[in-house]
């Protein structure tokens, strides 16, 4: 029968040709030895795909890791975490400030305010020192007459419905004569170095609604907003940091299109483009004017006194000629759009993010979605190209096969888990990295809640948790015991403050002075109420769930009742967090490298959907976060943070957790190659600097085909 | 006919509609946010989540949302939340990437069933029965991961032989007869274990129907013409217990979108499946309702196509 | 994988074939043909020693604390099954014998302490989605069976609730059921709920056809023509008789939905703690293979088994039930 024997010859001729092909793939050792081309290639496994390929709009660590390599900043952080000049040569810190001329005040002495008066007042204190301390000017005072301007204020307004909507209001402003200084360096108490000239309260009674109106009528509640606005569209005295940039000359994008100041000023107006949606609008807020003073010098000027704002010049530069609004046009029309999608075409909708040009040291190839991306290097770098040929992220969604595929060598680095790092250790064949990072993980109490109210409570709660036994067998020693909200490998960081012992004992004994006692059934009891909470997560990262598990269980063994929950993600946030609707979480923050926490301890940012979500609040605090924010100068923020880390240790509205280790792994086989006194190659170990990456020189980094010993 | 075909399309067609709306009102009533809306962001201030949630429309009202997909998806110019590319180009890429897993998957069922469920319908009850029944039930009551993760370990830990992903990397100078093997290499593993549990159940549906014809009368009579008994089964039996796979061909489609997120997960296949799982993740909604509405249309599609094939296989059925 | 319920497969009504000879009750029959199937017969002692064994589960872990699944002993992470703890463990922590029967976890906490409560999760979650899909299932198809034609506007109840069934079939079901997981928040109830509520439409397409064939047997004529109130001759009369078959899916049905939960509990969405699963500590397990290899093989054989004894219990049901194929 025919039929019959089709039926059994097909399935085995389609089985023995599948697995015929068994035979024609390289194995594991193949691609690895005797494939040259493999050693200067550069494989990294990473679990999620990149989302968009632009400095100015990627947010997730997948695309930054990408961007990093094809983009290059004014500024990165060398090795000691100071800043270090890129596509920048160098730089200059100056300040212009204004002082406006407030008619309505008196002088000391009785005599009435005008400009002239108080140039000539200014001046003379000056010259008799009667102005102490007063900072080196850098031109003479200047009286600067009266102006206007035009411009328009966004508001948050609630519609019917209760949601804030965005409203613009436009303005006409009027500027009364201005006193301005140019200081050699910035300093934020200028104008108090002023008060025997001004007197006091100076700054106190201005009256704004004189000189800001709205240009149309609008209703009383958006004029109330508009009045909390008033300081900051025409503030009295107004300091403006300006920064001068001197860029590097020489520079190309991969195209071969010269680098320039103009490419500068149009990422500053990219990002602050609204129809781009640029995540990072919050950094550059700040900036006032970018101006272009020749090709290769930039001065930006800020509207206030924000000393981390300089940070925000790490990110990549954007090549002007290949986004401007030409470009775009031009895109535009290749791509055949309707008339809607034309009107709502922006940078973001640009190929250009798939298919990015920088200045960096790895020019853009191919992306395939879900699957790899991959770059080659880029000859003509100003510095120096990288030694590996070709970089690639492969996209592995699940951990275990990406550990599959880094054990066989088809994959050179992945994010190792800590039980696995651990495993690599004894290994020879591979080297590990464990470095602190800018994150650590904490158990955020609810400080608005009765239950936490008191501090005392909270480092009871932090005593009967045995943090030393998390780090050391759940993170398997990849995690250092923290005691404050600074990153641990930074100065702001005071070393000296000892954490809370583990002594559940003592916690016990504090709550019983509290008058939590112990019931019947071994709960804590306190006015007929037992010691009971939620502890809250997100869902999907397995170290926080354990920790929920280890915390409840420690509790319990005092006598507190913990339930525990955990949320997806965007739940967890809307549902709770934002909404203040939750005893305690499990979460972690990555902190930059600045030394400001205005956003997540400054008691003005506990409202709804903001970073002190805990509702943390203590004046003292706040007062340093302001002035640390305001600090140009290391040495004084250095102090100030260790107080700032002090007091908040003393009240926990944390339990401050561990700093996690970021723990890498490679093939000892990579090393860092450098060029010898005598020219000759040489090979050093790779090594992790001060921020705890070790990728830092990863553009010295190469694959030999033996083992080195160091 | 015609008429019969024109009102079932029309049927569909409203039904398509009915479910495209159902998808969009899950999606958008469920709590949580497309992750572009970034609370977390620790410098991201309430206006600029206004201009975020304001240029994907969230808070506009559900039909006026519904209306703005239809019509994007209409002219071809819906873009995806997370980087604003556009979603039928991007759909068309995994669709490609999906297509050569799925079709030998299923190539893989449909060869491989008839012949196990047919050799066991003849040998009903004897011990290469009851063993492939017992296999058959073993295989669908494995976890497809556990499976997965056992027969990746062995390939790349035992044969020391690549397996995950579409092809090895580092292959772009080989001569193209080794590429094209590579790829079907990586091809045979994840297709193989979504094709198992598809191997057990059609094997175990043939293996009925073939006895369901069996006991026919005409069957028996077939034998006591005195046919042999090759002839009996294969000609007669089997081609009227087909009748009812016929249909199925149709019903193959939608299998192409659903089930297949585990294996692509697995396997690091950039499909169609995990497209629509990390749209998921990120509540992509245009991504997701789009997935959906094609799912739903290759269902639609499916049914239609089986009853038309029903139609005109089985000439019992007169379209009216 | 959406071809795993065997209820999409077009069911042969039921013919009465020959007259039955023997005096045998259909109940007595049934028997006779389930106890000669071996395989069968094995799921189904399986099945009693698991129902056993996840009630034992939820007195002994959860009433009366025998076997401790919440200690955490993180000194003793990872050990192997039959491992003695360390002394670094209280007395009041040890495990129930002093021995860990099947090693510890990541955690330290007793393996066999959470597969036996988990097994009553597991079981629950199986049976409670499977019992939400038969009410929708019965009930849908039994309205559209019994009241098909009553109009209600412009169009049939039969026609509102098949075209709404047709609607639900289009969903890719495994990919709707993790989007819905993944967007609503996730809990025992509502994966329950989800996995019950994707998988109805099989159910009520049967009772449907089951009621329309039973609306004509002169059983029912006759239980019209005397006037019997409606529900007794729904209840009484279609009901049981439209049953069968949708036991049998049912049986099915629970496997699959243990197999559903485990395929959520790989991708992050399963059953959330504090609860236990099989399918979560499988999940959780796979990412220790090469550490601690019995987190992964022992859930991952024990779903395997279990979800085998459902299957094999269902299709000897089938066989059993199915009036084609007996006597022979």
């Amino acid at each position: 029968m025919l039929i019959k024997r089709l039926l059994l010859l097909v399935p085995l001729i389609l089985v023995l040709f599948l697995l015929q092909s068994f035979f024609w793939v390289p194995t594991y050792e193949k691609q690895a030895v005797g494939n040259p081309g493999r050693l200067v290639t550069y494989i990294e496994g990473s679990s999620g795909d990149a989302k968009i390929l632009n400095p100015i709009l990627s947010a997730d660590s997948a695309s930054s890791n990408i961007v990093s390599q094809v983009f290059e900043g004014l500024l990165d952080l060398d090795e000691n975490l100071n800043l270090r000049g890129r596509l920048a040569k160098e730089w200059t810190i100056r300040e212009r400030a204004y002082l406006l001329v407030n008619a309505q005040h008196r002088f000391p002495d009785g005599q009435a305010v005008t400009g002239e008066r108080l140039l000539m007042r200014i001046r003379a204190g000056l010259e008799t020192g009667r102005l102490p301390d007063m900072p080196e000017m850098e031109q003479p005072l200047e009286l600067l007459p009266a102006t206007e301007r035009q411009e328009s204020v966004s508001l948050l307004v609630p519609d019917d419905s209760g949601r804030p909507q965005i409203v613009e209001v436009p303005i006409q402003v009027k500027v009364p004569e201005r006193i301005a200084f140019s200081l050699k360096e910035v300093d934020q108490d200028l104008f108090d170095r002023l008060t025997p000239v001004l007197g006091e309260r100076y700054f106190e009674h201005f009256p704004h609604h004189e000189f800001i109106k709205p240009r149309d009528t609008v209703a009383e509640d958006v004029q109330d907003l508009l009045r909390n606005k008033y300081d900051e569209i025409l503030p009295v005295g107004e300091h403006n940091p300006v920064i001068v940039f001197v860029l590097r000359r020489g520079v190309t994008f991969h195209d071969g299109h010269p680098f320039e100041a103009a490419d500068v000023k149009f990422t500053y107006e990219a990002i602050m483009n609204p129809r781009n949606l640029s995540p990072r609008t919050p950094d550059f807020e700040p900036i006032k004017t970018v101006e272009i003073l020749d090709p290769h010098t930039v001065k930006i000027v800020y509207k206030r006194l924000y000393s981390p704002a300089i940070n925000a010049w790490t990110m990549g530069i954007l090549p002007e000629h290949l986004l401007n609004a030409e470009a775009l046009a031009g895109e535009k029309d290749e791509r055949r759009l309707s008339e809607a999608a034309r009107e709502a075409f922006g940078m973001r909708d640009s190929r250009f993010n798939r298919h990015p040009v920088g200045t960096g040291r790895f020019r853009f190839v191919e992306w395939q979605g879900d699957e790899f991306i991959h770059l080659r290097r880029f000859e003509e770098h100003w510095e120096s190209p990288p030694q590996y040929h070709d970089y690639y992220m492969r996209i592995i969604p699940d951990v275990l096969t990406q550990e599959v595929e880094f054990r066989t060598g088809a994959v050179d680095f992945y994010g190792a888990l800590p039980h696995q790092v651990a495993r690599y250790r004894e290994d020879p064949t591979y080297q590990s990295f464990s470095s602190l990072g800018f994150a650590y993980s904490y158990i955020g109490y609810n400080n608005r809640k009765p239950l936490f109210a008191n501090p005392e409570v909270r480092k009871a709660l932090g005593m009967a948790i045995n943090v030393e036994e998390i780090t050391d067998f759940l993170l398997y020693g990849e995690g250092e015991r923290i005691t404050g909200p600074y990153p641990k490998n930074t100065e702001w960081y005071d070393q000296t403050i000892p954490p809370l012992p583990f002594d559940p004992e003592g916690a016990q004994a504090i709550l019983g002075e509290l008058g939590w006692k112990p019931n019947a059934k071994g709960w804590l009891e306190k006015d007929g109420q037992i010691f009971e909470f939620n502890l809250i997560t997100n869902h999907g990262n397995p170290i926080r769930k354990n920790i929920l598990t280890i915390a409840q269980n420690a509790w319990k063994k005092i006598g507190i009742k913990c339930n525990t929950q955990m949320f997806e993600w965007a739940v967890f946030l809307n549902d709770f967090v934002n909404t203040g609707d939750y005893d305690a979480v499990v979460l972690g923050w990555s902190m930059g490298i600045d030394p400001d926490l205005f956003q997540i301890w400054h008691s003005s940012q506990a409202g709804p959907q903001q970073l002190n979500f805990v509702g943390y609040h203590n004046p003292r605090v706040d007062e340093l976060i302001v002035r640390i924010r305001r600090e140009y100068d290391r040495d004084q923020q250095r102090e100030l943070t260790h107080k700032l880390h002090r007091l908040i240790h003393e009240d926990q509205p944390y339990t401050f957790l561990y700093a996690p280790l970021s723990t890498r792994v490679l093939d000892k086989k990579i090393v860092l190659v450098e060029e010898g006194p005598d020219g000759r190659e040489q090979y050093k170990k790779i090594y992790p600097i001060k921020s705890g990456d070790i990728t830092f020189h990863f553009h010295k980094w190469r694959k030999l085909e033996f083992v080195p010993d160091f | 006919m015609w008429s019969f075909i024109l009102r079932n399309i029309l049927q569909r067609l409203v039904l398509l509609i009915i479910v495209s709306f159902m998808a969009h009102s899950i999606i958008h009533l469920a709590p949580g946010e497309p992750s572009e809306v970034d609370p977390m962001n620790p410098r991201m201030k309430p206006e600029d989540i206004a201009k975020i949630r304001a240029a994907f429309h969230l808070d506009d009202p559900l039909h006026l949302q519904y209306y703005y997909w239809i019509r994007d998806l209409a002219t071809g110019e819906l873009k995806s939340f997370k980087d604003s590319q556009p979603v039928l180009p991007k759909i068309w890429d995994r669709f490609l990437n999906s297509l050569p897993l799925f079709v030998l998957a299923t190539l893989l069922v449909w060869t491989w069933a008839f012949p196990t469920g047919i050799y066991g319908a003849v040998h009903r009850g004897s011990g290469y029965d009851r063993f492939t029944i017992f296999l058959a039930y073993a295989l669908i009551s494995i976890p497809g991961f556990f499976l997965s993760y056992l027969v990746i370990l062995w390939v790349a830990g035992w044969l020391g032989v690549p397996v995950i992903g579409i092809k090895t990397f580092g292959m772009d100078q080989a001569q193209p007869i080794y590429r094209i093997m590579d790829r079907v290499w990586h091809l045979v593993i994840p297709s193989l274990m979504s094709a198992l549990g598809g191997i057990a159940i059609l094997s175990r549906y043939v293996r009925s129907q073939m006895l369901e014809v069996l006991g026919q009368d005409y069957v028996r009579t077939a034998r006591a013409k005195g046919l042999e008994e090759d002839t009996v089964v294969y000609r007669h039996v089997l081609g009227n217990a087909l009748l009812p796979f016929v249909t199925m061909f149709g019903l193959l489609l939608p299998g192409l979108i659903g089930g297949s997120v585990i294996f692509e997960q697995i396997f690091a296949w950039p499909g169609l499946g995990r497209l629509g799982y990390e749209a998921i993740l990120s509540r992509d909604f245009p991504i997701i309702m789009t997935l959906n509405f094609i799912a739903a249309v290759l269902t639609l599609a499916g049914t239609f196509l089986s009853d038309i094939l029903y139609a005109v296989v089985d000439p019992r059925i007169r379209l009216q | 994988m959406n071809m795993t319920t065997p209820s999409a497969m077009p069911r042969v009504p039921a013919q009465e074939t020959d007259a039955l000879p023997e005096h045998e009750t259909p109940w007595q029959e049934f028997l006779r043909i389930y106890k000669k199937d071996r395989l069968a017969l094995g799921g189904f002692y399986v099945l009693i020693a698991l129902l056993v064994l996840a009630l034992g589960g939820k007195m002994l872990t959860e009433w009366w604390v025998v076997f401790d699944p919440e200690t955490v002993r993180l000194p003793d992470k990872f050990l192997p099954p039959l491992a003695v703890p360390s002394e670094a463990v209280a007395g009041t922590d040890q495990p129930f014998g002093g021995v860990y029967l099947f090693g510890t976890d990541e955690l330290g906490r007793d393996v066999f302490a959470r597969m036996f409560q988990g097994s009553f999760v597991s079981l629950s979650v199986g049976f409670v989605a499977i019992g939400i899909s038969l009410v929708v299932g019965i009930v849908l198809g039994g309205l559209s069976g019994y009241y098909g034609q009553v109009r209600l506007g412009i169009m049939t109840v039969d026609t509102l609730i098949m075209r709404f069934t047709d609607a639900m079939m289009c969903f890719p079901t495994f990919f709707l059921i993790l989007t819905a997981v993944a967007l609503l928040p996730p809990s025992i109830y509502t994966i329950m709920f989800i996995i019950g509520l994707t998988s109805w439409m099989g159910t009520a397409r049967f009772v449907r056809a089951e009621f329309l064939a039973l609306r004509e047997q002169d059983f029912v004529m006759a239980a019209q023509a005397l006037g019997l109130p409606e529900a007794r001759i729904i209840f009484r009369h279609m009901v049981p008789n439209a049953l069968a078959p949708v036991f049998v899916s049912a049986t099915i049905g629970v496997a699959t939905a243990i197999l559903t939960e485990s395929a959520l509990s790989f991708l992050g969405f399963g059953v959330p703690p504090p609860y236990a699963t099989w399918g979560n500590i499988l999940s959780d397990g796979k990412g220790f293979i090469f550490d601690a290899p019995w987190l992964f093989f022992i859930p991952g054989i024990a779903i395997f088994v279990v979800v085998l004894a459902f299957n094999l219990v269902g299709e000897g049901l089938r066989e059993a039930l199915n009036p084609k194929l007996r006597r022979r």
